[in-house]
């Protein structure tokens, strides 16, 4: 894949529930792979509806949104990459739909065309990775919130997707927990965009991060003592220029 | 509203079988995939909703609402309806095995009527909305009184005075299901028309 | 407010492959629904009665449960003795009591109370997680295992959002009453509980687009029949054998 090209690029992109209320104006986002980008805004400024855009579950009012290089039209153009992107949403009660754990994180490798005994060991994987390899056959609605929402990540990360959003991921999640999933996100290595309020966590896990004015992402400097909306060399380490 | 478990005879519980699973293959045949998640939810709600009790005088009564499923469903108020009633016979050991199929067609039937008679009028203006969603609930109930009464009456015609009475027992509760089904149906249009039509799916997408 | 208080515990019957207690409790409860006879009627109402002793749940659950669902059997106690015609008649001030009423509405007793014990014993011992998966794998069509799957998962939820809904109409002074703001009250939690369902269903259905859902639920779970499974299949259906081998040959 060509570096230098983004994998998620958003030209000029409108939306809103409602024709009379628009939440996003016009805008441009340009995300590559290896980025580690965190947003922070207020409280019903369009983070999860950007999310849910880039994810093709809602449809843009005008402009134009191409991932992994190609240009994305339809829900059937959307379904052909979804599982290369990874969303974890705010309420795990909506992402654990099974009754049982493991069925719930072998959902995605099945939906993928994995065999059932590969799924069934990437599930195991990733729930060691996660801490939770005594929970394979809990009962998802008796898990605690906190559990539930590492059960959703995992749910994540076994479709192996190449990019991550996360959703308020440290909500309700007591210090433990929290440490699980930053310690998670800084082992592994791969490209995501974390929605937090966060700013220690975003901190920790991020490059840079972006807010929301007015409909439109902007680069926030509350955060990182610099911003760059580009992959970077020095990616992994924090540095001034 | 269900028969409990060793009253009905083996034509009636036969038959109850056949039919409800008849009603229960066109329903899913109709459940598109991307709607079983919608009516699997549902149909959870419709089940928390009829554990409440609603007081009549010195004692209480439970809510029905397979008005309100038929409204919502269409022909999927057999499956949800069969589900939830395994659930609840599971969850209180109503029983089940040998009644469930005159059970769901007991309170499924009425409702997928119910879904033809009344639902192109609840799109309607306000008052023929709440009119049409009170005759819903209170015929629904009425529906699967007649149907119980003719189940007990099929197995054994000395059961003509129980049947009489399990009528005559649901007239109150007809009333507190039509004013229910009215109100419910009034606060739907007025909070979420969306619901009520039977696209009520997810907007804004592709 | 929504449990499952008998689907957990070790004895010999939870250790059963589900599929076979599925099938036991399916052929078993309906041979006996077709009884009519005392003989065979005590006879199951006994065979239950020690499958749920082996159980080893709560008894004092067991028989409250049993209590509640008597309820619309009494009304038979109180009707058929008066309705049914046949046998001895006892004058009773006003009425005349019948003594074919009192029997049929004891065989009614024996009877629910056996299928029920039975459904109690071979099903209840199981969560519906499980007799899911087991409808699943007996053929049941899938769609109706999924809706199966995803209702039992958000009852749970849903019930935590009624008691929230609950919660917050009590602390404003809400009493219900046989009164039409009451009925209405009642009618618009449900209105709410509809709606706050069908906006959880939007967001689970795009979790599971988001997951690449194209129509197919997988189950994971195999069953393994031991030795016991099959002892268990043997010994019930030699049991409805019985049941049934004495009904008939009792009637002609
Ligand atoms: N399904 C919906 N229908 C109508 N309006 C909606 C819907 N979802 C969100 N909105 C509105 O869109 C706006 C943006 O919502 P969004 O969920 O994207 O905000 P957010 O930045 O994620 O907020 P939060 O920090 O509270 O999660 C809000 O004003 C919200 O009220
Ligand atoms: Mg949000």
């Amino acid at each position: 894949m060509n570096q230098k090209e983004p994998i998620i690029k958003m030209r000029g992109v409108c939306f809103g529930y409602s024709d009379t209320a628009p939440i996003l104006k016009d805008l441009d986002f340009d995300f590559y792979k290896g980025d580690k980008i965190g947003i922070i805004a207020p409280n019903g400024s369009g983070k999860t509806t950007l999310f849910h855009l880039i994810m093709g579950l809602i449809k843009p009012s005008c402009g134009d949104i191409e991932i992994f290089q190609a240009p994305m039209k339809t829900e059937a153009d959307f379904a052909d990459i979804r599982h290369r992107i990874g969303l974890l949403f705010q309420d795990a009660d909506d992402q654990l739909f099974c009754p049982t754990v493991l069925e719930d994180v072998a959902f995605g490798p099945l939906n993928m065309g994995k065999s059932r005994k590969d799924a069934i060991d990437i599930s195991r994987r990733t729930l060691a990775f996660l801490g939770l390899t005594d929970f394979e056959n809990r009962i998802t609605f008796k898990l605690s919130g906190g559990e539930k929402k590492l059960v959703s990540l995992a749910t994540i990360l076994s479709m192996e997707p190449e990019v991550l959003l996360l959703d308020e991921p440290l909500m309700g999640l007591d210090i433990k927990t929290r440490s699980v999933i930053t310690r998670a996100l800084m082992e592994m290595n791969s490209s995501y965009i974390i929605i937090s309020h966060n700013i220690n966590f975003l901190e920790s896990t991020t490059h840079s991060t972006l807010t929301m004015r007015e409909g439109s992402l902007i680069a926030d400097d509350q955060v990182h003592v610099h911003v760059h909306d580009h992959a970077h060399v020095h990616g992994d380490v924090p540095h001034h220029h | 509203m269900h028969i409990s478990e060793g009253i009905l005879s083996g034509p009636v519980l036969l038959s109850g079988a056949a039919l409800a699973a008849a009603g229960t293959a066109i329903g899913l045949k109709k459940l598109d995939y991307d709607r079983i998640a919608r009516t699997g939810i549902l149909s959870a709600a419709f089940f928390v909703a009829s554990l409440i009790h609603v007081p009549v005088g010195p004692t209480s009564v439970h809510l029905i609402l397979n008005g309100i499923v038929g409204i919502l469903l269409g022909w999927c108020a057999f499956p949800a309806i069969l589900i939830a009633l395994l659930l609840q016979g599971l969850f209180f050991q109503f029983g089940g095995i040998t009644t469930l199929g005159v059970n769901t067609l007991i309170m499924a039937l009425p409702a997928v009527i119910c879904y033809y008679l009344f639902a192109p009028f609840i799109s309607g203006k306000k008052t023929v909305a709440v009119a049409a969603a009170f005759a819903c609930g209170f015929l629904c109930v009425l529906f699967s009184a007649l149907i119980m009464a003719a189940a007990l009456i099929f197995s054994e015609e000395n059961f003509l005075e129980i049947s009489a009475i399990v009528i005559v027992s649901h007239l109150p509760i007809m009333m507190i299901e039509g004013v229910i089904t009215a109100f419910c149906i009034l606060f739907l249009k007025k909070v979420q028309p969306a619901l009520l039509s039977q696209s009520g799916q997810y907007k804004n997408g592709y | 407010m929504i449990e499952e208080p008998f689907a957990t515990g070790n004895s010999a019957v939870h250790n059963i492959d589900p599929r076979f207690r599925v099938i036991a409790a399916v052929v078993y409860s309906f041979a006996v629904a077709l009884c009519y006879g005392f003989v065979p009627l005590i006879t199951a109402f006994a065979v239950s009665a020690v499958s749920l002793l082996m159980c080893r749940v709560s008894l004092k659950k067991v028989l409250k449960q049993l209590a509640l669902v008597n309820g619309f059997i009494l009304l038979f106690w109180i009707v058929l003795p008066l309705t049914y015609p046949g046998g001895a008649t006892y004058p009773l001030g006003p009425v005349t009591i019948h003594q074919a009423g009192i029997a049929f509405a004891a065989k009614i007793t024996l009877k629910s109370n056996a299928i029920l014990m039975a459904l109690i014993a071979f099903i209840a011992t199981m969560t519906l997680a499980t007799l899911g998966h087991t409808l699943g794998r007996l053929k049941v069509p899938e769609k109706l295992v999924f809706l199966l799957m995803i209702t039992y998962r958000y009852v749970f939820v849903i019930a935590q959002e009624y008691q929230k809904i609950i919660k917050s109409i009590k602390i404003r002074g809400f009493r219900p009453k046989t009164t039409l703001h009451t009925y209405k009250t009642f009618a618009y939690v449900v209105g709410m509980l509809l709606i706050r369902a069908s906006e959880r269903a939007d967001r689970v259905y795009n979790a599971m687009r988001c997951r690449g859902f194209k129509g197919t639920y997988y189950s994971l779970t195999d069953f393994q029949a031991d030795a016991g499974s099959w002892i268990f299949l043997i010994i019930v259906f030699g049991a409805t054998t019985a049941v049934v081998a004495l009904e008939i040959f009792l009637r002609f």
